[in-house]
């Protein structure tokens, strides 16, 4: 069950991927992908590339798949460790979504961050009271680790 | 087959996108200079990402498995991002950890990852690679300030860390790095073989390892006149055998002297550590010499980068600080992995 719906994702994905995200295994196992997500352009992520490892459960998609990110980011919502605060990757996550939904709700946290449900509350304090050092901090996080 | 041609789609950075019918056997080098025309992108400045993969140059199109109909992602890389490495930090660690750690296509001054943002060690980062990405964290500690304006204490409390230790049992038991070592060291290269034996031998790892050993070596050193270099470190150096940590200046002096004028071949082991000279840091900290002066003095530029960074606790930012020889890089590294 798991399988037939991964293969049918990677085939969706490959035929008409979503325009900032792109997804496949890493090698012979369909459980285990690599996905990488280009920084919007209105974001202080632009022109850098982020990498991400999924892991799906044997109960995909009942259970929601484990994604962090590989390359570090200054974020508010991910922490040292590329591990993600998103309400659909926990509680709320439905069988309805794909990888591609969440790929793009990712981007659309790189965009605009959440700083009232934090994952490190030293960048969300940042956020909120001096946002253009926050901006500054993750461009220059960007470069030095997405570019 | 090779004229099975296929079609793909090269989806850039907004609307762009373009379309090619491509023999899947070229190589992805050769799909960039395609591409280069359109899109007016250098070759060198396009990344190319299939299956959340980036392509690189030597591979073939046919080896990502990319099908017909497919999209690959482009992504441009300004060019003028290779200066883009933090300003006032200690740029020579930067510059050297990361070329040779950093593949050619990425950008020389930036750190493309954690191991080289340490690269406050940079000579290890050749002929260690991978295997010690890790290994690299700790070793900043080796530092040649922290050896030259700490207090004995401090040497003993650093030897008696369990990481630290492990480091130090990693890198003896290492033949490759041993070599290097050897090699750093024109008196002990001089030597030959035995040399090497002497560091595998279990007496070896107990001096080296052995923190009251060190201890009464900095203490030795230190009555024998101090920062007297290399023939100092030298000679006050326990001759092999005695691994029995004598805190008595005089007369373990007097044996180690005693040593060296017999031209005692392991004297001169005691040069591999900083304070004798023998291990040849490039990058250590640019504070080297004895620096005394207060840490937010000597760290001031850094110390505002850390708080512009989020880092405000000022004993911990010191702490890193030292630890990395002054480099902010480090320091952020350590800083999160030891929150």
């Amino acid at each position: 069950m798991s399988l037939k719906r991964i293969n049918k994702e990677l085939a969706d994905l490959g035929r008409d991927p979503p325009s900032s995200c792109s997804a496949g295994p890493v090698g012979d196992d369909l459980y285990h992908w690599q996905a990488s997500i280009m920084g919007p352009p209105d974001s202080p992520y632009a022109g850098g590339v982020f990498f991400l490892s999924i892991h799906f459960p044997t109960d995909y998609p009942f259970k929601p798949p484990k994604i962090a990110f590989t390359t570090k980011i200054y974020h508010p919502n991910i922490n040292g460790n590329g591990n993600i605060c998103l309400d659909i990757l926990k509680d709320q996550w439905s069988p309805a979504l794909t990888i591609s939904k969440v790929l793009l709700s990712i981007c659309s946290l790189l965009t605009d961050a959440n700083p009232d449900d934090p994952l490190v509350p030293e960048i969300a304090h940042i956020y909120k009271l001096d946002r253009p050092k926050y901006e500054a901090i993750a461009k220059e996080w960007t470069k030095k680790y997405a570019v | 087959m090779s004229t099975d041609k296929i079609s793909i789609h090269i989806k850039g950075s907004g609307s762009a996108k373009y379309d090619f019918e491509i023999d899947p056997t070229i190589t992805v080098l050769e799909l960039k200079e395609l591409i280069s025309e359109p899109a007016s992108v250098t070759s060198d400045c396009q990344r190319l990402i299939y299956s959340g993969k980036v392509l690189k140059d030597t591979e073939t199109i046919a080896s990502y498995k990319v099908q017909s109909g497919h999209t690959i992602h482009l992504v441009k890389r300004n060019a003028s991002a290779a200066s883009a490495s933090a300003p006032g930090t200690a740029t020579a660690s930067n510059t050297t950890g990361a070329a040779t750690t950093n593949t050619s296509e990425t950008n020389n001054n930036v750190p493309s990852n954690i191991a080289a943002g340490v690269g406050a060690f940079n000579p290890m980062a050749d002929l260690t690679g991978a295997r010690y990405a890790g290994f690299g964290a700790h070793l900043p500690q080796f530092d040649a300030s922290m050896f030259n304006d700490a207090d004995p204490d401090q040497i003993t409390n650093m030897m008696s860390n369990p990481q630290f230790q492990q480091s130090l049992n990693a890198m003896l038991d290492n033949p490759q790095m041993l070599d290097y070592m050897i090699n750093l060291n024109p008196q002990l290269r001089a030597m030959g073989p035995q040399v090497r034996e002497y560091f595998q031998s279990p007496m070896a790892r107990q001096l080296l390892t052995n923190p009251e050993a060190m201890r009464s070596m900095m203490s030795l050193q230190r009555a024998l006149g101090g920062g007297a270099g290399g023939a100092g470190g030298a000679s006050a150096f326990p001759a092999p055998g005695n691994t029995t940590a004598s805190e008595d200046t005089t007369s373990s002096g007097a044996q180690a002297n005693a040593g060296s004028a017999q031209a005692n071949p392991f004297a001169s082991l005691g040069s591999l550590f900083p304070p004798a000279g023998g291990f040849d840091f490039p990058s250590a900290s640019p504070a080297a010499p004895a620096d005394t002066r207060p840490p937010e003095e000597r760290f001031e530029t850094q110390l505002g980068q850390l708080n512009d960074m989020g880092f405000y606790d000022f004993d911990q930012n010191v702490a890193a600080l030292r630890r990395t020889g002054g480099s902010v890089q480090g320091a952020i590294e350590y800083l999160l992995n030891n929150p």
